[in-house]
């Protein structure tokens, strides 16, 4: 009877913080376009927030951001700066009589709801000519700020600095959520990395919901950062896949097992085309990842003269040996004729010989 | 932060100014190969502080009281004055030389662990032995995480011999497990420089011209027992250019002192002698950023083939080319599809140099740094109420004209608004986005979430141009 250690019981319920998600949503017009037919982008939003109110629901605590991937910009949606009048200016009573609502569910949705009216109202025709991308880098390094001021207690800034502050004590349980549908970011691998880097630092996972298109980077960012990385086979269903897989938070998905993607793409995109390579030649200065080596092996990233003799003749075409000189052929020839019989007897073991 | 350590000290000056009064000065105690110049050389920058003599003011006669700096806000408590306090620690932490220069990013460094009888000392809790084998851990953790591509050896230094702990190799993991083996051991008999430096000289010989080669000495005893002339060492490392620096655990001693200056073309600062804990971890940490390249001869440059692999996983176990494991998974080598467990690594078959691209990424910060932020004055701080990053609001500007024409930056070097702008996208940031940005992210947030005016890919505008060769 005295074994009976009844401590186990409780020690488990101590890390019980309440959980911050920020939402990254990919509003390239382009890309919800193509998928209209599936999942249009106004049911998509409708799906997210009911996702966002879910989060909401699990504790008094929880918060949540929602930050815009646009072709041009990347801003917050949810909090945003010009608060009151984005709330108040929509429902057209006072939002916070109406007794029907959770009072945090109906901010969330309207605030959510009028910033992105406002950014689709502020989109011209003249800004999506040939812009396909999104600004994937600049939300996450927006999304990475904000975690950083709501999550961390400040220490006196006796942590930061090499190393990234000891002890530095967190108060909330972050994570990124990005809901992505455009492809290639290749034009910003520098800084996505960077972003990726601070995350994975932080410990705060960054979990891909891929609605549609294929990015390497996202993949390496679940990847290092131990998130979740979904490639959803019926994006109508989106909600379903939110609310199944993306819902548990940091410390809940210890009990779990979360769906990750089994293999990752970490090939490297080149910096002079922007190819994604899996062999590359790399500068030992700028480490520069180039598909070919560059023109007069001088590197267009850091302008060093590079030695390329370590390479050897590699993607050049193969050489020809050159037939020996005939004089000295023909001062051998008396020789050879008393070998030959030999080599024919000697050089091929097991075959019979001639 | 030191003020025990500089009264020990000072009853020592006390001690040899009264044997030295005839002479009519008063100076340090001579030099020598193991002559403790004294703890106040920390950082041998503040090294000639100590050599001013009489007219100089010593330090304990400027008395400064902490709690004069504190004063009263105008709603008669302290949180105003405390928080400026704490914002002028974050900005002189982070205010450093942005200028790209040129790394050695592919380094080969050589850990030298003191592990002599000196580091039974208990100054450090529980013993400067145990404590340098945790930062010493913390160290080959925070050296990989910096430098994914450059590999790492440690050595011992005990008996008077040199003992190998781990092999030169690019997993952190070995090193890790051979540091905690030390753990049950302890330190015994003297130690030597030149025995270990001379171990590292040939454990580097094979390190290739494209990178760098580097020692780092934890060195707690004041002195070297050393079976020959360590002078000529010194000599024969700088031949082969292997650059040492050290981090005393005691006090300066004069030949590690020159061992850095010959070795790092006369610069001291990579002898640093730690003052507390906290000190020690920072110093030795200090060496973890990739060294400046200082000539163009240092490193040759080089184009270097490599592959980029993806992982996979198998649904039945295979044996893998590096250890002959079974697993189920792993990398094939992009050349000749041999399988290898773990990466960085040299595929065994081909000998092509197999690497992860996020481990390159890692280096990027290095050499395209984020350049510093600006203060922002009042005139121009009407432009954003809110921080652009975590949305924190910014104080609202004053109404008074006097205080509207105040310079921007304060006495204590923070800005007089709260704003940081970045100098390329000129949008305003709060001290702690500042922070972040510049230590942990890398980029500016706001240069990346507008579209980029020519096209300056990180903010940094190092792009393009040559790298400065310091």
């Amino acid at each position: 009877m005295d074994t009976v250690d009844a401590s186990a019981h409780y020690s488990q319920s101590i890390d019980e913080k309440p959980s911050l998600l920020v939402l990254i949503l990919d509003t390239n017009p382009y890309a919800w376009s193509t998928l209209s037919a599936t999942l249009p982008l106004d049911r998509a939003l409708a799906s997210i927030l009911i996702f966002l109110n879910a989060h909401m629901a699990f504790s008094h605590a929880n918060r949540v951001a929602v930050i815009a991937s646009h072709t041009k910009s990347a801003r917050f949606l949810y909090p945003t700066t010009t608060t009151t009048a984005a709330a108040g200016g929509s429902g057209g009573e006072d939002p916070f009589r109406d007794a029907n609502k959770y009072r945090q569910f109906r901010i969330i949705e309207d605030q959510v709801q009028a910033s992105f009216a406002e950014l689709m109202r502020q989109t011209t025709t003249e800004e999506l000519v040939d812009s396909k991308e999104t600004m994937m880098a600049g939300a996450l390094g927006l999304a990475l700020g904000y975690i950083n001021r709501l999550v961390r207690v400040d220490d006196g800034g006796i942590g930061g600095g090499i190393g990234g502050g000891g002890g530095e004590v967190i108060s909330m349980n972050a994570r990124i959520l990005v809901v992505s549908v455009s492809g290639d970011l290749a034009e910003q691998y520098v800084p996505v990395m960077n972003s990726i880097f601070a995350a994975q630092r932080k410990k705060i996972p960054i979990d891909i919901c891929k609605v549609a298109g294929e990015t390497v980077f996202l993949q390496q960012a679940s990847d290092t950062t131990r998130g979740i990385y979904m490639q959803l086979e019926h994006p109508e269903s989106l909600l379903q896949y939110l609310m199944m897989s993306f819902i548990p938070d940091t410390a809940t998905r210890r009990h779990l097992v979360p769906p990750t993607q089994i293999n990752v793409d970490f090939r490297a995109a080149c910096f002079c085309h922007k190819n994604v390579v899996d062999i590359g030649f790399v500068c030992s200065i700028c480490l520069s990842i180039f598909c070919t080596p560059p023109e007069g092996a001088i590197c267009t990233t850091c302008n060093t003269k590079l030695d390329i003799s370590a390479l050897g003749n590699f993607g050049g075409s193969p050489a020809v040996v050159s037939t020996k000189k005939k004089r000295t052929k023909k001062l051998k020839q008396s020789k050879a004729t008393s070998f030959s019989n030999e080599a024919s007897a000697t050089s091929t073991p097991g075959t019979p010989a001639s | 932060m030191a003020d025990s350590d500089e009264d020990y000290i000072a009853t020592d000056d006390e001690e040899i100014g009264a044997h030295n009064v005839g002479k009519g000065g008063r100076h340090r105690g001579a030099g020598g190969a193991a002559a403790a110049a004294g703890r106040s050389g920390a950082r041998s920058k503040n090294g000639n502080k100590s050599g001013g003599g009489a007219q100089k003011r010593e330090r304990w006669e400027d008395i400064k009281r902490s709690w004069d700096n504190v004063v009263e806000g105008e709603d008669g408590s302290l949180s105003s004055t405390v928080a400026g306090l704490l914002e002028a620690g974050k900005r002189k932490r982070l205010l450093k030389d942005t200028t790209p220069l040129q790394r050695g990013i592919i380094r080969h460094l050589i850990l030298i662990l003191d592990l002599s009888s000196a580091m039974m000392e208990k100054d450090f809790r529980p013993t400067r032995y145990l404590v340098s084998l945790r930062y010493a851990c913390d160290f080959v953790r925070e050296y990989f995480e910096q430098n994914p591509i450059s590999q790492l050896g440690v050595l011992g230094m005990r008996d008077g011999l040199a003992v190998r702990v781990s092999d030169l190799s690019g997993n952190p993991v070995d090193h890790i497990e051979a540091i905690g083996k030390l753990r049950l051991d302890e330190g015994k008999g003297a130690p030597s420089l030149q025995n270990a430096l001379e171990m590292s000289r040939a454990a580097l010989f094979h390190a290739p011209s494209h990178g760098t080669r580097e020692v780092v000495i934890v060195f707690g005893a004041l002195l070297s027992s050393d079976p020959g002339d360590i002078h000529q060492t010194i000599n024969h490392l700088v031949e082969d250019k292997i650059r040492v620096s050290v981090v005393g655990l005691s006090a300066q001693v004069a030949v590690c002192r020159e061992l850095c200056k010959r070795t790092n073309a006369g610069d001291e600062s990579v002898y640093g002698v730690a003052l507390d804990d906290k000190h020690f971890r920072e110093l030795l940490l200090d060496t973890t950023v990739p060294p400046v390249t200082r000539s163009a001869k240092m490193s040759a440059s080089s184009l270097l083939m490599m592959g980029f692999p993806s992982r996979m996983v198998e649904k039945t176990a295979s044996l893998c080319a590096c250890h002959s494991a079974l697993t189920k998974g792993g990398y094939l080598c992009s050349r000749c599809s041999t399988k290898v467990c773990a990466l960085p690594m040299e595929c065994p078959a081909c000998g092509l140099t197999l690497i992860l691209s996020t481990h390159l990424a890692r280096s990027y910060h290095h050499l395209f740094p984020l350049k510093n932020w600006v203060e922002v004055p009042w005139k121009a701080a009407s432009k954003s109420t809110h921080c652009y990053a975590c949305q924190i609001p910014f104080p609202h500007p004053p109404t008074k004209p006097e205080e509207l024409s105040a310079p921007a930056k304060t006495a204590t070097g923070t800005s007089v608004s709260s704003r940081y702008a970045c100098t390329i996208c000129h949008n305003h940031f709060c001290i702690d986005c500042d922070v972040f940005c510049h230590e942990t992210l890398y980029n500016c947030p706001a240069c990346q979430s507008s579209v980029p005016k020519g096209k300056v890919s990180n903010g940094a505008g190092g792009r393009g141009d040559p790298m400065e060769v310091d």
